[in-house]
């Protein structure tokens, strides 16, 4: 509660609302499948490359995608995809939850 | 002096490419798909000012890499054809990303105009472009279109030919990355140049830095000690930006792609019509999107079917009304009756061809070009991943349940080869109309509506587990969804109907000779008296493993031509049409039958469908494992039935 200033917080895109923006600050290569870091590629060549500036505009529900502005362009992309793309945000402690 | 010219046309998807080739070249097209591919491809020609000039539309792409097949195809085509010009189609009002593509395209060193397409929707979201100074940075001619009206389209096509004939050589335009980037590529690039590869030198060099296996396997033969040079670069590119070289190149590109759309772009305010926001906010609304969507859907499906079924009707009124004239003229014998099967055939092609896939295929473009299936995957991504799919494949699955042809059709518009091979084989297990009648007019009406329902839901537990053991099985990466959501806009109408017209010729091509063989070859079993022994060939399949009456072997031959004759079919054999009746065709057996019928294999038509869509080798696959499928399936529930039911 002493630190009511704005602090910088890295949460996964998901945790983002509605209308927030945020700079996106890493994507976690996915493990296990493949060569790996496929996605995290496909990811950035659409636009969304470490620091970029991010706006969530909407999620579907049921634990569907998320829609995000970047880059002038609107992006769709699957939950667990937004899970691995880390953006650093403002939030003063108070709103935080 | 050459008079025909080659030009490729590429860029993102959604960029109005089709457009364009659709109207630079009207009724000269030839749709197909790459040899071995599931990727459609597009060729065309047009005739202007003295030129034969050769189009093809390249897949809609983000980028160059080797990841997606699409991205495979239009880097080799472009590399190993040599296309005289490349258009590369960029939309004005997503200038950046777009921009992301182009810096690559240029590197492939091929001379290049850049369509700058819709200006006007640019200028709407408050968007000027300055074209002069895009020309200067790019060192590659640009011209403003608005290609639904075709605007600019003609000023596209002399350029093209004042390139071809100068021979432009993009090579040395190419825009540089960071200093450090740089200065590693160009001492690559000079150790590539008189390599002999078939890749550009600088291309070659960004390829090797991000570790591309198609590029490496082509230097590897020829000089493998540069691998490990450009490893080493790679590393150090690596050191000095904190993070793996691909990224660092991905991100240096997009730097540059920014700043240059900054220093292009003016953004004044906006002039959104209000209309189109609310409707893009409605329709992917957490709470209305669902119920809008269903109810488009089933408009859709509703549309496609009954124009479709009216129309069918009609025609097949028409037909067999030439049966009885065919009849008498050819006085019947089996010649007659062979050339009528072969006729039957095509006239079944008919009543399922055009009466169905004409609107099918236009509502789908329809749904496509205004963006609302965007808004669709948008919604049912989180359903559609439990089998291993993402949204989009919801349409095409709810076709399915009409007709499987449209539906094999439909997986069109998946993104990746591995998605739409899935799709397609998932969707052939969707009960068609056609099975519905087999569920509904057995179970349905003997065992009660519940039984019905209850084969349904059997069914969709079956799909979902195979979608699920497909996704699997099948190498590639795995499904996600990463899209575009473009903003609404009205569809094309004409580019429409000549997609619709000439996908619909294409099919009718692969369709009507198999048709007509299938047709022909089941009515000489029939001829040759060959019925009996097939069907006692078949007993120890229908009779001793799925329990069923010796001739119900006939009903599921002819089947393969048409499903919803099984029925008939099967009161014709037993001369009766309360099945109960039928000795040893107990409930057991009829739930056993419909299984059966639902799984053991497309139909005819599907399967065409299904080669057109997807390849020989591939339909000739699924095939056989429908048919292993349904009969493993149908000997374990009736074993199962009978323990539990007594």
């Amino acid at each position: 509660m002493n630190n009511s200033d704005e602090n910088k917080k890295r949460v996964s895109l998901t945790e983002l609302r509605a209308g927030e923006s945020g700079t996106v600050v890493a994507i976690i290569p996915s493990h296990g499948r493949g060569r790996g870091c496929g996605h995290a590629r496909r990811i950035m060549e659409m636009g969304i490359t470490p620091g970029t500036r991010i706006t969530v505009i909407g999620s579907a529900p049921f634990h569907g995608p998320i829609e995000v502005l970047v880059r002038g362009s609107r992006i769709v992309v699957g939950r667990g995809i937004a899970e691995r793309i880390i953006v650093e945000v403002y939030r003063s402690n108070g709103k935080d939850d | 002096m050459a008079k025909t010219i080659k030009v490729a046309l590429a860029g993102n998807a959604n960029v109005g490419k089709s457009v364009i080739f659709n109207y630079l070249t009207g009724l000269h097209q030839h749709i197909g798909n790459w040899p071995g591919k599931t990727v459609e491809k597009a060729e065309g020609t047009l005739h202007f000012r003295g030129y034969t000039i050769d189009i093809i539309d390249l897949p809609g792409i983000y980028s160059l890499s080797a990841y997606s097949i699409e991205e495979q195809i239009t880097r080799n085509y472009i590399v190993m054809e040599k296309p005289d010009v490349v258009i590369n189609v960029i939309d004005a009002s997503t200038l950046e990303r777009n921009l992301y593509f182009t810096l690559q395209l240029i590197e492939l060193g091929r001379p290049m105009i850049i369509a700058l397409n819709q200006v006007d929707q640019a200028a709407k979201k408050g968007i000027h472009i300055d074209i002069k100074k895009l020309e200067e940075i790019l060192g590659v001619p640009v011209i403003p279109t608005i290609a639904i009206k075709g605007v600019g389209i003609y000023q596209l096509m002399e350029k093209v030919i004042e390139i071809a004939r100068k021979g432009i050589n993009t090579q040395n335009n190419y825009v540089k990355l960071g200093r450090e980037i740089e200065e590693r590529i160009e001492r690559l690039v000079k150790l590539i140049e008189g390599l002999g590869l078939r890749y550009p030198a600088r291309y070659a060099a960004i390829k090797l830095l991000e570790g591309d296996e198609e590029v490496e396997n082509e230097v590897n033969k020829l000089n493998p000690a540069l691998i490990m040079v450009a490893r080493q670069l790679a590393k150090e590119i690596e050191s000095i930006e904190g993070r793996p070289c691909g990224e660092a190149i991905i991100a240096e590109r997009y730097e540059k792609a920014c700043n240059i759309a900054r220093e292009v772009e003016s953004i004044t305010s906006p002039a959104r019509t209000k209309l189109i926001e609310k409707l893009d906010e409605l329709t992917i609304h957490k709470l209305w999107g669902y119920p809008i969507m269903i109810s488009l859907l089933l408009i859709m499906f509703y549309t496609i079917f009954t124009v479709g079924g009216y129309i069918s009707d009609l025609l097949n009124a028409l037909f067999y009304n030439g049966q009885t004239l065919f009849n008498s003229i050819s006085r019947a014998g089996p010649i007659g009756e062979l050339f009528w099967s072969a006729a039957e055939g095509i006239i079944a092609g008919i009543t399922v061809v055009f009466p169905y896939l004409v609107p099918l295929y236009i509502v789908l473009y329809l749904l496509e070009d205004s963006g609302y299936i965007s808004r669709v995957a948008f919604l049912m991504d989180s359903l559609m991943h439990r089998m291993g799919l993402h949204g989009k494949a919801f349409i095409p699955l709810l076709l399915g349940y009409g007709c499987n042809v449209p539906a094999c059709i439909g997986c069109r518009i998946l993104e990746t080869q591995r998605e739409r091979t899935i799709a397609t084989f998932i969707v052939t297990l969707v009960p068609c109309a056609a099975r519905t009648i087999i569920i509904l007019s057995l179970v349905g009406k003997f065992l009660g509506i519940e039984y019905a329902l209850a084969i349904y839901i059997f069914n969709l537990a079956i799909i979902f587990l195979l979608g699920r053991i497909a996704f699997k099985a099948l190498p590639g990466e795995p499904t996600a969804l990463i899209m575009e959501m473009h903003e609404y806009r009205m569809p094309h109408v004409k580019t429409v109907l000549k997609q619709t017209w000439f996908r619909i010729f294409e099919f009718i091509k692969i369709a009507f000779p198999l048709i007509v063989l299938g047709s022909v070859a089941i009515k000489m079993i029939e001829l040759f008296g060959l019925t009996g022994p097939i069907v006692a060939a078949l007993s120890p399949i229908t009779v001793s493993w799925l329990g069923l009456p010796m001739m119900t072997g006939i009903t599921l031959i002819f089947g393969i031509l048409r499903k919803e004759l099984m029925v008939i079919l099967l009161s014709t054999i037993f001369g009766t049409s309360n099945f109960l009746d039928i000795q040893g065709f107990g409930p057991i057996n009829m739930i056993v039958f419909t299984v059966v019928a639902m799984f053991y294999i497309p139909c005819i038509s599907t399967i065409a469908a299904l080669i057109k869509e997807i390849g020989w080798k591939k339909a000739f696959l699924i095939t056989i494992f429908e048919i292993f499928f349904a009969i493993l399936l149908g000997g374990i529930v009736y074993r199962f039935l009978r323990i539990i039911l007594g």
